[in-house]
């Protein structure tokens, strides 16, 4: 056997191996992918042929009113979500990495609530925010009630909508806390005692050398977080499904329209071209956070 | 094992589930041709339906109905369709039917109800249109038939009614009527909190739209392809929706909805005495059998009437009401296996015994033009003849047939509780959702332009609007 054909008939055995992949890759995404940026230059109701009109569904989405309130909630969303659940998540890590006692208890805690499912979580919330009957208004009127302050009606009020959706989300942050405390774990002891001899204070500490040493895990928590805000579905869906009463469109994100333009309106061209602009500007972020991170993320040597 | 008996392995393995795996039967062991009906129906609706299922397969041998009951029904079925591999039978809702039916993505009935078994005139005056639509070619085609009807109506508490002076029995007919009826079963506690409302446009708020109707006006202007939200007929209909909204508080009436439990449940309004008036359809009553307070002996506790929607004195007419008429249909998709098979099945669920049967379980009145009096006299639901009649109503209306129609519904739906909490006033943001609804329909308009279909005849008559 020649030295070219052993070679290609191990290159053969090598592409045989890996086939499972490839051919998951092909058929899951690439090819749906090539497939549904060829359909964002179509008109697509999904019942017929696509027809070919080229930029029409880019330019519709320069005037589609609806679609630019669901990106600005969209972007609100991440805007509140990101910052806030990163620096409840640090914290939390933080607490959870002190010697306490029944440490792992608590560790348990924090993680649970991302083992139960969106739309099931977004049940429990359902009735946990009920303006009458819900827990947290039920709390709020124990506690404040005597002032004449009692909650608002969370998921009917269109003012309150966000924050609620906030708060649900925020509920499943332990996977980042699990993330964030073994990154905590892994900063050098010795750097921490240098800086106690040095005269720093654990809140310096934390800010000069925690911080610093736990930047790639932040950048890596922080992307994550940023994609999954752009992408925000369930919770939204099923509040807005199971809400009597509540405004629809409160709770219309980038992700419902992209849906209902896809599975509801017939509009599946339309829907591929908001899905690439999703794509876009998820590129774009994270580019711009790579970056940034140039400046203000430190990797050890 | 070796590393060749390993890929051996995976690739005997992808070949044999290629060639032998998983996929539709086309006959069972007994050689009988294989139906799948796809239904979106739960619980005690889906086990009738079981049943007439059932009474097919056992009726005959050479066709079997496999049933399937699914949620979102409505998009697995368009992908099925697309992928070319759907069920033979569909429960779609009615308002689906112009989607798929401009497609000409299901069989028409009238060219396989050779024996004429699935008439539309067979069934009640109201129910016809829902059954038919234009093809790809403009041609008008019979596309479906009614599974069950939902008509709607006004429930009210008879109790209600005694306590603040009311005569049950001659329940309001105009909106001023009742109007003063709402205000008369309003009631608060010492510290104003409402405890009971008369009457909320918004609870379920599942048809936020059709009081457009009740004052003579619409919401699409068929002929000419156009929303017509904005014209006076609609204003003034919001405004009476915010007439409500005002005098009873919008914070008030939002902390008091809150405390409102899911409509299936013991919780809901109507049951728990917070609500005297609500609007539904006739499967309400199965609710208030299943949930509501009952004695000692098990036997329902409330009292309940059911009256036509109210409406302005001109369209007042006992013999036609006004009312939404609605319903589910059954439609046998483009490219199924088995069409003939299809139709054989579905006449058999359209004779009266099991239309009956099945609109009895369901609670709802019949889709038929004729109704037995057996099945009037035994119907679990005291006010069937009322919804009866808004089915055989000259003035009764239809969701829109247009195939933009869940967008322009969701419009209208978001709007509802804007309205309810008085944002702006009622023209104002009629105005802006009409100009929105219109650009649904222009976008409809769109892709039939690109398909060579367009429907606009003539250019659209200008105003009218707001």
């Amino acid at each position: 056997m020649s030295h070219s054909r052993a070679q290609l008939k191990k290159d053969l055995l090598g592409w045989l191996w890996v086939s499972p992949w490839v051919i998951g890759f092909l058929a899951f995404l690439a090819i749906p992918m090539g497939m549904s940026l060829y359909y964002s230059f179509t008109d697509y109701p999904l019942l017929e042929s696509p027809v070919w009109i080229g930029m029409g569904n880019w330019k519709r989405m320069l005037s589609d009113e609806v679609f630019h309130a669901a990106i600005l909630r969209t972007a609100w969303y991440a805007i509140l979500f990101i910052p806030i659940a990163t620096a409840m998540a640090l914290v939390i890590a933080a607490l959870l990495n002190e010697k306490v006692k029944a440490g792992g208890f608590f560790q348990a805690a924090v993680f649970i609530p991302t083992l139960v499912p969106m739309a099931g979580s977004a049940m429990i919330w359902l009735w946990m925010l009920n303006g009458e009957y819900g827990l947290i208004n039920q709390a709020i009127h124990a506690a404040f009630g005597w002032a004449g302050i009692e909650g608002p009606n969370w998921l009917q009020n269109a003012n309150w909508a966000m924050p609620s959706i906030l708060m649900i989300s925020l509920w499943s942050i332990g996977q980042m806390v699990v993330v964030y405390l073994a990154a905590l774990k892994e900063v050098p002891d010795e750097l921490l005692e240098a800086g106690a001899l040095d005269g720093m204070g654990p809140v310096r500490r934390f800010f000069n050398i925690t911080l610093p040493m736990i930047s790639p895990v932040i950048l890596f928590n922080i992307i994550t977080l940023m994609i999954g805000s752009l992408q925000v579905f369930a919770i939204p869906y099923v509040l807005s499904a199971a809400t009597p009463g509540n405004d629809p469109r409160a709770m219309y994100f980038f992700t419902s329209s992209m849906y209902d333009n896809a599975f509801r309106y017939n509009q599946m061209g339309y829907a591929s071209a908001q899905a690439w602009l999703q794509l876009l500007i998820t590129l774009g972020l994270t580019a711009i956070m790579f970056a940034a991170s140039k400046k203000l993320v430190h990797y050890r040597a | 094992m070796t590393r060749r008996s390993a890929l051996a392995a995976m690739v005997l393995g992808g070949v044999g589930f290629a060639a032998f795996g998983p996929r539709g039967a086309k006959e069972d062991a007994r050689g009988r041709i294989v139906l799948d009906y796809w239904e979106k129906w739960t619980g005690h609706e889906a086990a009738a339906m079981k049943k007439i299922v059932e009474a097919f397969n056992q009726s005959q041998d050479r066709i079997v109905v496999r049933y399937l009951t699914t949620s979102g029904i409505d998009q697995k079925t368009l992908i099925t369709i697309a992928a070319g591999d759907p069920p033979d039978v569909v429960g779609l809702w009615a308002y689906l039917v112009p989607v798929f039916a401009e497609s000409d993505s299901l069989i028409p009935l009238d060219e396989l109800d050779t024996k004429g078994e699935v008439r539309v005139d067979r069934y009640a005056t109201g129910f016809r249109e829902l059954m038919t639509h234009r093809d790809s070619k403009g041609k008008t085609r019979q596309w479906a038939t009614m599974n069950t009807g939902g008509t709607l109506a006004v429930y009210y508490n008879k109790a209600h009614f005694r306590e603040v002076g009311l005569d049950p029995e001659k329940p309001p007919r105009t909106i001023e009527e009742f109007d003063a009826a709402h205000r008369k079963l309003v009631k608060r506690d010492a510290d104003g909190s409402l405890t009971r409302a008369g009457f909320m446009h918004i609870e379920p708020g599942w048809w936020s739209w059709i009081w457009v109707f009740q004052f003579g006006g619409g919401v699409y202007d068929a002929a000419n392809d156009r929303s017509i939200i904005g014209a006076p007929e609609a204003v003034a209909a919001y405004d009476w929706m915010q007439s409500y909204s005002k005098e009873l508080g919008v914070d008030a009436t939002k902390k008091f909805r809150a405390g409102f439990g899911n409509y299936d449940s013991p919780l809901n309004a109507f049951l728990t005495g917070r609500l005297s008036m609500v609007i539904q359809g006739p499967w309400l009553a199965n609710v208030i059998n299943a949930h509501g307070p009952k004695d000692a002996n098990g036997k329902p506790l409330i009292d309940y009437g059911v009256m036509p929607a109210p409406v302005i004195p001109s369209l007042v007419d006992p013999r036609n009401p006004v009312g939404l008429v609605e319903g589910d249909v059954l439609v046998i998709p483009k490219g199924c296996k088995h069409p003939k098979e299809a139709m054989e099945f579905i006449a058999f669920t359209q004779r009266q015994e099991h239309v009956e049967a099945l609109s009895l379980a369901h609670y709802k009145s019949s889709t038929l033009a004729v109704s037995s009096e057996k099945f009037l006299n035994e119907h679990p639901n005291t006010g069937v003849r009322v919804f009866d009649a808004v089915a055989q109503s000259t003035q009764g209306f239809r969701y829109p047939r247009t195939q933009a129609w869940t967008q322009f519904k969701d419009e209208l739906d978001g709007m509802a509780q804007r309205m309810w909490s008085i944002d702006k006033p009622a023209k104002e943001m009629l105005a802006t959702v009409q100009a929105r609804t219109q650009s649904y329909l222009d976008r409809a308009e769109e892709q039939r332009n690109l398909r060579g279909r367009s429907i606009r005849t003539a250019t659209p008559p200008t105003g009218g609007g707001a």
